[in-house]
């Protein structure tokens, strides 16, 4: 942990700010960083700003007032300098239909500035992440969200940038998935990338997080370590916070 | 990154089930059109040759100087093949004798109507109509079709800026599209060859050019269509815009263009310019008939009192200058008439070199009827063909006629009769159908109008630049939106 703190942060967030155009304020003044190997939870409901907070750090929104950095460097200020160093993967992977699974991941992994993999190099990361054999050359149109999303993890693992940034990757997987989906990003963890990643599922980031915040209507109300979590009931603070914050609004 | 993204619209494009067909489709049309149009221009140059052939032997039948009789053919252009543009509604040919207006007659579709109803799809209708839809097809989705695909996320995740994805798309589909054309067109090139059709030098520039100017307002299309996608939200409501513009510019705006010349500028049908002609000259003749009465009967009155012998005398030594008096004012009279009559037609025919030029500055709102002009420009089949054949044929009528009254002067003409002189022989008169009456050997012979390459391009610079800004102009806008365009 001492020397982990030494390292420069990979993604950081300084006082941001989000309020779109119909007055609703997202996001409000919310600060954090993660350092290389590590994982960051944003854990909160529908409606929290955790996406916001990712449009942001992929410059596709602008923060109303703070900035995002990837290594150093302001998203909205430099963001195709930025984005090298982030690979992506969302709630909903989509891809293109008519394109087979090997040909998405070698257009988008290209695109992410990595041109040397062969085929092979693909079909090895598409059966770590558990990708059967027989769909590789199989068009995406009849992929189910849970084959897409490892297409998506796939990408993101062979883009291979110091950030990854997760919009609630494990909703909609079924448990089995969801567990395989936490390992391979403890085993991106090891390999010292920094990852940010958006959740309402309680269990699984306390399970694999470095650090878990607590969003709530655009705010990080509670920021803790996994040293810190030790001990502590993870869903019970969730609600005190929730409930903490209907009393402000009550 | 752009190559890589330019890779990708290939792929997309060329793994596109309507591309198939649709390459097979434009591709058949293309070499269909241009074996027919290679078909048709042969039996219209057979044609040709053999009214040249009628026509001779017409002349060399001739008889009397006076009554001279030839026919002026329009040859056929083999751009025809390409363009027909107007070349089947115009006459073949036109007579060209002393009595008879230069007037061409007799046009394909006027022997064949039931032509005139289908039209002719060449190789130009093709592109206007056909390809212009295609390119729509493979556009109307290509920005909002991947925000409703919700890959734009996920692409944009990537180091890849606004404009390089824009210019990828019209590259992309650009060269999916485009390139796959240049086989048929190639192909086309390749007939024209091994059916020996004479394609000179001059030719091979107009056809390229052609293909040059069909490219530009395909790929005026082909940016129109990402335009309307990076500037609608869903791929729906992008087909239905483009369908609709579609519609305005390959059918309305150019037949809105020319009705709306005609309501500004209002012309004289040619029967009420040759009623008001007939007005005046029974105006003229009427006047001419009332002065040459009065000075009649000054003349009887300078008579009065005279006796039957001393008038008699009077008249003797008078009327030759009053016969003179007399035809002069008739000649008079008959110039005015003449005068007003050219005067008319002339400002008949200005009024409609202006309507068609404001007719034609109206429909050039449509990037269809812009190619549509400097294709049939590029052929020489359009619309001012008919007053430059009719011009020309003017110019040899004026020529052929000068000489032939030349030739009446000095070999005389009485009539079928011939009679020279001879140092030798002395006077010898000669006649009868049997011998060759008439000298026609050094009749001039009828030039086609021809053109420059340089003289029929200036006229075509304006149509391009109107495709080239069109497509610029829209790609710049496309680049703007889509740099306000919701990604996420
Ligand atoms: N384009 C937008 N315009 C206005 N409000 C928005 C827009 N996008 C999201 N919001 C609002 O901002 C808040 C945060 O949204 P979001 O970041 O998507 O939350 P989360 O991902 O945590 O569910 C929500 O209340 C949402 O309704
Ligand atoms: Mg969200």
């Amino acid at each position: 942990m001492e020397t982990m703190n030494k390292t420069a942060p990979i993604l950081e967030a300084v006082n941001l700010s989000k309020k779109y155009e119909d007055g609703m304020l997202a996001l409000n003044n919310v600060s954090f960083e993660v350092k290389p190997g590590e994982i960051f939870s944003m854990l909160g409901g529908n409606g929290a700003g955790k996406t916001t907070t990712i449009n942001i750090f992929l410059n596709l929104l602008e923060p109303t007032s703070g900035e995002a950095k990837i290594n150093g460097i302001v998203t909205h200020e430099s963001p195709l300098e930025a984005k090298k160093n982030v690979a992506f993967l969302s709630e909903n992977v989509m891809l293109y239909p008519e394109f087979t699974a090997l040909q998405n991941i070698d257009f988008f992994v290209k695109l992410g500035g990595k041109l040397n993999y062969t085929k092979s190099d693909y079909q090895k990361v598409l059966k770590r992440v558990g990708l059967q054999t027989e769909a590789h050359e199989k068009k995406l149109k009849g992929f189910s969200k849970g084959m897409r999303q490892k297409c998506g993890i796939a990408i993101a693992i062979l883009k291979d940038a110091p950030a990854i940034l997760l919009d609630e990757p494990t909703s909609g997987l079924d448990p089995k998935a969801g567990h395989e989906f936490v390992k391979l990003l403890a085993d991106l963890r090891d390999e010292g990338k920094a990852i940010l990643m958006s959740t309402h599922d309680i269990f699984r980031a306390k399970e694999i997080s470095d650090y878990v915040g607590i969003m709530n209507k655009g705010s990080l109300v509670m920021k803790k370590s996994r040293a810190e979590l030790q001990g502590e009931n993870l869903e019970q603070l969730y609600v005190q916070f929730m409930a903490g914050y209907m009393d402000t609004v009550a | 990154m752009f190559s890589i993204l330019i890779k990708k619209e290939l792929i997309a494009i060329l793994q596109n089930p309507k591309f198939i067909t649709t390459f097979a489709v434009s591709s058949f049309l293309i070499i269909l059109s241009v074996l027919i149009g290679i078909n048709e221009y042969k039996n219209n140059l057979a044609q040709y040759d053999t009214g040249i052939s009628l026509a001779k032997s017409k002349i060399e039948e001739s008889r009397s100087w006076h009554s001279i009789n030839a026919i002026a053919y329009r040859k056929p252009d083999p751009m025809q093949i390409f363009v027909s543009g107007v070349n089947n509604d115009i006459g073949r040919f036109s007579n060209v004798s002393r009595q008879g207006e230069v007037k061409l007659q007799n046009s394909s579709y006027s022997d064949d109507p039931v032509f005139a109803i289908f039209r002719n799809i060449d190789f130009a209708f093709i592109m206007t109509i056909v390809l212009s839809l295609f390119a729509i097809m493979f556009t109307y989705n290509a920005v909002n079709g991947e925000k409703e695909d919700g890959t734009l996320r996920l692409l944009f995740s990537n180091s890849i800026s606004r404009a390089e994805f824009i210019a990828s798309k019209v590259v992309g589909a650009w060269l999916g599209l485009v390139v796959p054309l240049l086989i048929p067109i190639s192909i086309s090139f390749l007939l024209i060859i091994s059916f020996d059709i004479n394609f000179r030098f001059f030719d091979w520039s107009r056809v390229l050019t052609l293909a040059f100017v069909s490219i530009t307002y395909f790929t005026f299309f082909i940016i129109f269509g990402i335009l309307v996608s990076s500037i609608t939200k869903s791929s729906s409501t992008s087909f239905l815009l483009l369908l609709t513009f579609w519609i305005i510019t390959v059918f309305i705006i150019p037949r809105v263009g020319v009705i709306a010349a005609g309501q500004i500028i209002r012309i004289p049908s040619h029967a009420e310019i040759e009623s008001q002609l007939d007005a005046f000259s029974k105006d003229s003749w009427k006047n001419y008939t009332t002065q040459l009465s009065k000075t009649w009967n000054e003349r009887r009155l300078q008579m009065e009192g005279m006796s039957e012998s001393e008038k008699a005398m009077y008249e003797d030594d008078n009327s030759w200058g009053w016969m003179q008096t007399d035809d002069k004012l008739r000649k008079i009279n008959e110039e005015n008439i003449t005068d007003y009559s050219r005067k008319l037609f002339e400002g008949y025919k200005n009024n409609r070199i202006e309507l068609r030029k404001l007719a034609l500055t109206l429909s050039r709102f449509s990037p269809a009827s812009a190619y549509q002009l400097a294709a049939m420009n590029m052929a020489s089949t359009d619309i001012a063909l008919k007053v430059r054949y009719e011009d020309a044929i003017q110019l040899y009528k004026e020529k052929i006629l000068s000489h032939a009254s030349q030739k009446a002067e000095t070999d005389g003409d009485s009539f079928g009769l011939r009679i020279s002189m001879d140092s030798e022989k002395g006077i010898s008169v000669e006649g009868g159908r049997d011998q060759n009456m008439l000298d026609t050997s050094e009749l001039p012979q009828f030039a086609e109008p021809s053109y420059t390459f340089a003289q029929i391009f200036e006229p075509t610079i304006i149509d391009i630049s109107i495709l080239f800004i069109l497509s610029i102009a829209c790609f710049g806008l496309s680049v703007y939106r889509f740099s306000k365009f919701d990604l996420r």
